[in-house]
């Protein structure tokens, strides 16, 4: 499925030989700032492909030897996007094993009903899902590749004998995440979940009890800063944990010391999320987009410091992964940022009585309920309405994001909140400018010669190089 | 790597691109979901 405007490279029946940027035949490129001293960035939307040329030499390099030998990869970059956003199948469930949640954090996407009045999923339906998923995946995936499970939220943990009965029945036929608030858990729990090599994900909001204790508390207003500390504590020397830190207006000054905070405690990767502001509570927290990329910035800047100084890595997933999606298109782990985004067609979401989602956001929203694992299959609810809305939301029918230089390291997300907020799938998400402003960073992080810093070690092993002019 | 990219800096032209299998790729959290635990 090509999706480009630009086809004037491979496949061209005009009269040009596209020997000139920008006009006839040739490639079309679009110059743009990264504010770097030195570079400036080129770029072909469509493949996702750049290149950072002198600022001073540019019109030269222009004319230079990388059009053709650009030229000559065009047809195998689109088809590497093409695969990623229109190939892929389903891998992962994000599989929510009850409605309830201990929490009443301010920006939760789950409704608040639903989270204080909830039911678990029975041990039984829990079984069965899962080994519906596992016949569904068997059918649908290659052999020898393992679908992934993330119990997710509200509180998975409040629902543990459920899903601790899940682990061990499939153990085998899936490799198994856990997202929690970590009030849960406890030695018992950690020990279960590191025996079976489960990957587990907390959330903690600030490196002080004060500021985190703001969004994430209980229902009686309680924070959890101290329950969480305890769990990190307990996950110190496991490999597979991380922690998520929802980034909005009453902890955006902190998130320098949090990656100190994190960074001193071993925490092996997290994630600086920017709230999503699918519901209404949530925009009452929603940053500005020049702040936040502010903070955002400095923190990133702050884990390259601790870095030099201790040669310990502290991945940003969420940037690692722009970063990623710059230099290795089709390594990238997570599709929020990408168009479509991963909802639907990466992943779904399960909700506890059943039924099925393109993505957690969406959970609370009817619109996007596109069927029941009890009673359809799960092919046909990949193909229906409500996931096609979702998996059909595609950039090049956004504005702005149609002509933006960056559409392909930014995907302009999210369609929860496009639809939610803003008033339509064809329109963008929350930020905008925030996302902007990534992206040049992680072009000047590449300008410098330090995208080793940001990633984990070994992050392309396995990778070949299809292109290389430096 | 980090050294290569370093020196690579100093050039007029820096564009390099590396690929493969998109197979099993995506999340919307990220929980080190692809990392060998032990």
């Amino acid at each position: 499925m090509a999706t480009t405007n630009n086809k004037n490279v491979a496949g061209a029946t005009a009269p040009s030989r596209g020997r000139f940027v920008n006009t006839g035949n040739g490639p079309a490129f679009q110059v743009i700032d990264i504010g770097h001293a030195d570079y400036a960035a080129v770029i072909d939307a469509d493949t996702a492909f750049w290149s950072l040329m002198k600022r001073e030499k540019l019109a030269d390099l222009l004319s230079g030897n990388l059009p053709a030998a650009y030229a000559k990869k065009r047809s195998r970059f689109l088809q590497e996007m093409d695969g990623l956003r229109f190939g892929l199948k389903p891998s992962a469930v994000y599989f929510n094993p009850t409605e309830r949640c201990n929490m009443n954090c301010t920006y939760c996407y789950i409704p608040e009903q639903m989270r204080h009045d909830g039911r678990h999923m029975p041990v039984k339906k829990l079984l069965a899902a899962l080994d519906i998923l596992k016949r569904y995946f068997q059918r649908t995936l290659p052999k020898g590749s393992l679908p992934q499970v993330i119990f997710h939220g509200a509180e998975p943990l409040l629902n543990r004998e459920a899903i601790f009965a899940g682990i061990e029945a499939y153990r085998d036929d899936f490799r198994f995440g856990i997202q929690t608030n970590g009030t849960l858990l406890d030695d018992a729990a950690v020990g279960f979940l590191t025996d079976r090599n489960v990957s587990i994900g907390l959330s903690l909001d600030a490196p002080t009890a004060r500021i985190a204790d703001r969004t994430r508390k209980s229902w009686d207003g309680r924070g959890t800063f101290s329950q969480v500390i305890a769990a990190m504590d307990r996950l110190n020397g496991y490999e597979g944990w991380s922690v998520i830190c929802t980034v909005t207006r009453e902890n955006l000054r902190d998130l320098s010391k949090l990656v100190d905070f994190f960074h001193g405690r071993q925490v092996p990767t997290c994630l600086l999320n920017l709230i999503r502001c699918t519901l209404p509570p949530s925009r009452n927290l929603m940053p500005g987009d020049r702040e936040a990329a502010r903070h955002f910035l400095a923190a990133l800047d702050r884990t390259y410091e601790l870095y030099l100084e201790t040669g310990r890595r502290l991945p940003v997933g969420n940037f690692a992964n722009i970063l990623l999606a710059i230099v290795a298109p089709a390594a990238r782990r997570l599709m929020c940022d990408i168009s479509p985004c991963g909802g639907g067609r990466c992943f779904f979401a399960l909700a506890p009585n059943g039924s099925l989602f393109p993505c957690s956001e969406f959970i609370g929203i009817n619109r996007f309920r596109g069927g029941n694992i009890f009673k359809d299959d799960i092919s046909s609810v990949i193909e229906s309405e409500p996931f096609r809305l979702v998996t059909g939301r595609k950039i090049e029918e956004i504005e702005p994001c149609r002509r933006c230089a960056i559409r392909h390291f930014c995907g302009s997300p999210c369609p929860a909140e496009a639809y939610n907020m803003n008033g339509g799938m064809n329109r963008t998400g929350a930020f905008c400018e925030f996302y902007e402003e990534q992206v040049r960073y992680a072009f000047r992080v590449i300008a410098d010669g330090k995208v080793d810093a940001y990633l984990w070690d070994g992050w392309d092993k396995g990778m070949k190089t299809t292109f290389n002019m430096s | 790597m980090e050294a290569k990219q370093k020196k690579q800096a100093k050039e007029d032209v820096i564009a390099y691109r590396k690929g493969c299998s998109a197979e099993g790729t995506g999340l919307s959290h990220y929980i080190l979901m692809d990392r060998k635990t032990k």
